[in-house]
């Protein structure tokens, strides 16, 4: 009798978010992981307009120039922003841990920019920040004599990517930062107490205590990061607002141009089979770093 | 107990030790504030100001007409209201949509559990490019695209899967002995729900409310491709292309109003509950 009531209760209450979720999730993904093996066109076209046509999305793709360009820049992004960003939270995270005062204002400062509208954000960068006349780099670099450096293009064709990569890195740091700093909480004072007691240097304390004990964490920020720069594609428009360049486009950005055609040059001729082609090549991305580092935290026999 | 805590812990030796910190963590939070204050100033400021570099004497006095300007006539008011309206009814449907489904899947135990918490896990993982283009091709052939309806619609299914998370591991935590009692007097599981454990689940409610409001508040992709239009715009989108308008016609103190007006209502929130949102954002990966 009781289960019975369960039953339709359990029914009841996952229904409606099952139903979202084969709608919007389930039945997208399905059929965009098809779309990638298919000639298609236009994103609207009808099933019956498809033709097989099996790897040729991705054979084009990696022999465009514009793509091959968005995915070195993705590249870079993940690997040299990852490294800063998750170098720098873990500095912050350590620091705001330390017993400082003032922590819990210092992390809702460093967090602030993640609760910005990105596009709010990318624009105090790009018209303040990066002004050349009256931007902040420039104003700083001149009070400090560097009349020369202070006329620097941060949004010129050299700088565009190095610029771009700093603003958004600015914005991950805090983000980042709280894992690192609930992780490091985690960890029972008394590891440390004792350490000390031993003797050991606060430096020696963070590489033999807190480090091997973050792994975990460290897995989780490494994940995040990598599904947050796959789907690179605000501060890529921002920086290029009017058509792509091969100094800011991303996977997401090319994709658009491809299957919404955006921008007013024809830069790209539709074709959303090769638009779909990148949205599995960027799950791959995501699958292999998540399997990857699943190994690596396996290995280790601490839990916390 | 935590006063004395407190100085005992204020020694100037101590703080010494911590100065290398201090100086780092201490350069960064001021370049945050340089740069939300700058814009700020900026945005009171004229552009003949802005470019002079004199816009902190406020010599021609502080200029609201900035935002009367970017509220009116570029339209903020719309987009503003497009976003709130967006926001609200989101927020309120994925909590009665995903509160249920988290109390099931953390209390009951039935065959297919772990896959339905697997399946709302994926959805994490998922990029918007992999979901975007069956939608839209779908909404086309219904006549839907572009429209209210629409995107809160999307709003709310793509933020049922983390809502549920989160509060699965809420529930969890939760004493079953209210149940227990619940049962006892004769109150059916489902009234026990409704009645008693979602009042009781409030905090972890509002903590991810807060946080999905943010998300909802700033949104752009979806948005850019769903509901980009002059009258259904959000804020994000709007911004986007004001700034970029705004950039032509050289109205520098009504871009920067306008990106005040836009970061305002979080930053707001942010200022009064950011233990709570800190909290979400901890409480939601750790496990992710």
């Amino acid at each position: 009798m009781k289960t019975t009531k369960n039953k339709a209760m359990i029914i009841l209450f996952l229904a409606p978010a099952l139903i979202l979720y084969l709608f919007v999730f389930l039945y997208p993904t399905t059929r965009t992981f098809i779309m990638s093996f298919f000639k298609v066109e236009g994103v609207t076209d009808a099933l019956s307009s498809w033709k097989f046509d099996g790897f040729d999305n991705f054979k084009t793709l990696f022999g465009t120039p514009l793509f091959v360009s968005a995915m070195k820049n993705i590249g870079l992004i993940w690997l040299v922003g990852g490294i800063s960003v998750l170098l720098i939270s873990l500095l912050f995270g350590v620091i705001l841990t330390s017993g400082v005062l003032g922590k819990s204002f210092l992390r809702s400062v460093i967090y602030l920019p993640n609760v910005i509208s990105a596009v709010a954000m990318g624009t105090m960068w790009i018209n303040y920040v990066y002004n050349p006349d009256f931007g902040l780099f420039n104003s700083f670099l001149k009070l400090i004599g560097q009349d020369g450096l202070a006329k620097t293009q941060w949004t010129g064709p050299e700088l565009v990517f190095w610029s771009m990569l700093i603003a958004y890195c600015f914005g991950m740091v805090g983000y980042h930062m709280l894992i690192w700093m609930s992780g490091i909480e985690r960890i029972p004072v008394d590891f440390f107490e004792a350490a000390k007691l031993e003797g050991a240097n606060s430096f020696q304390r963070f590489s033999k205590i807190t480090l091997p004990l973050l792994k975990g964490v460290c897995r989780t920020n490494i994940v995040l990061w990598t599904v947050s720069t796959m789907s690179f594609f605000v501060w890529s428009q921002l920086f290029s607002p009017v058509n792509l360049s091969e100094n800011t486009v991303t996977p997401m950005s090319y994709m658009y141009e491809l299957v919404f055609g955006a921008s007013s040059s024809a830069l790209t001729a539709r074709n959303s089979g090769a638009g779909a082609a990148i949205g599995v090549i960027l799950v791959i991305i995501v699958v292999v770093v998540f399997t990857l580092t699943q190994r690596i935290v396996r290995h280790d026999d601490v839990e916390l | 107990m935590q006063k004395t805590k407190m100085k005992e812990k204020f020694s100037l030796k101590k703080e010494l030790k911590h100065a290398p910190g201090y100086l780092i963590v201490g350069l960064w939070v001021i370049f945050t504030f340089v740069l939300i204050g700058w814009i700020i100033l900026a945005s009171f400021s004229t552009t003949r100001e802005i470019f002079d570099g004199t816009l902190f004497k406020f010599a021609t006095g502080l200029h609201f007409e900035n935002y009367v300007k970017a509220w009116t006539t570029h339209k903020v008011s719309s987009y503003f209201m497009n976003s709130l309206l967006y926001t609200l009814v989101s927020c309120t449907m994925v909590i009665l949509i995903a509160a249920p489904a988290a109390y099931v899947l953390s209390r009951f135990k039935f065959r297919g559990n772990g896959l339905v918490q697997n399946l709302f896990a994926t959805a994490l993982g998922i990029p918007a490019i992999m979901i975007i283009m069956p939608l839209f091709a779908l909404v086309t052939q219904a006549h839907l695209n572009q429209s209210k309806g629409l995107i809160i619609f999307l709003y709310i299914a793509m933020n049922v899967p983390f809502t549920i998370f989160f509060l699965s591991t809420f529930f969890h935590n939760l004493s079953t002995t209210f149940e227990e009692a619940a049962a006892i007097d004769g109150c059916s599981p489902m009234k026990t729900f409704w009645r008693i454990m979602l009042p009781l689940a409030q905090p972890g409610i509002i903590t991810v409310t807060i946080f999905n409001f943010i998300t909802i508040w700033n949104e752009y992709f979806i948005s850019l491709i769903f509901a980009n239009t002059a009258k259904n715009r959000p804020i994000a989108v709007g911004l986007y292309s004001m700034i970029q308008s705004m950039r032509y016609t050289g109205d520098w103190g009504g871009m920067f109003a306008a990106v005040v007006i836009v970061f305002l209502p979080t930053f707001v929130l942010y200022i009064f509950l950011s233990e709570k949102i800190i909290a979400s954002v901890t409480g939601g990966a750790i496990k992710g």
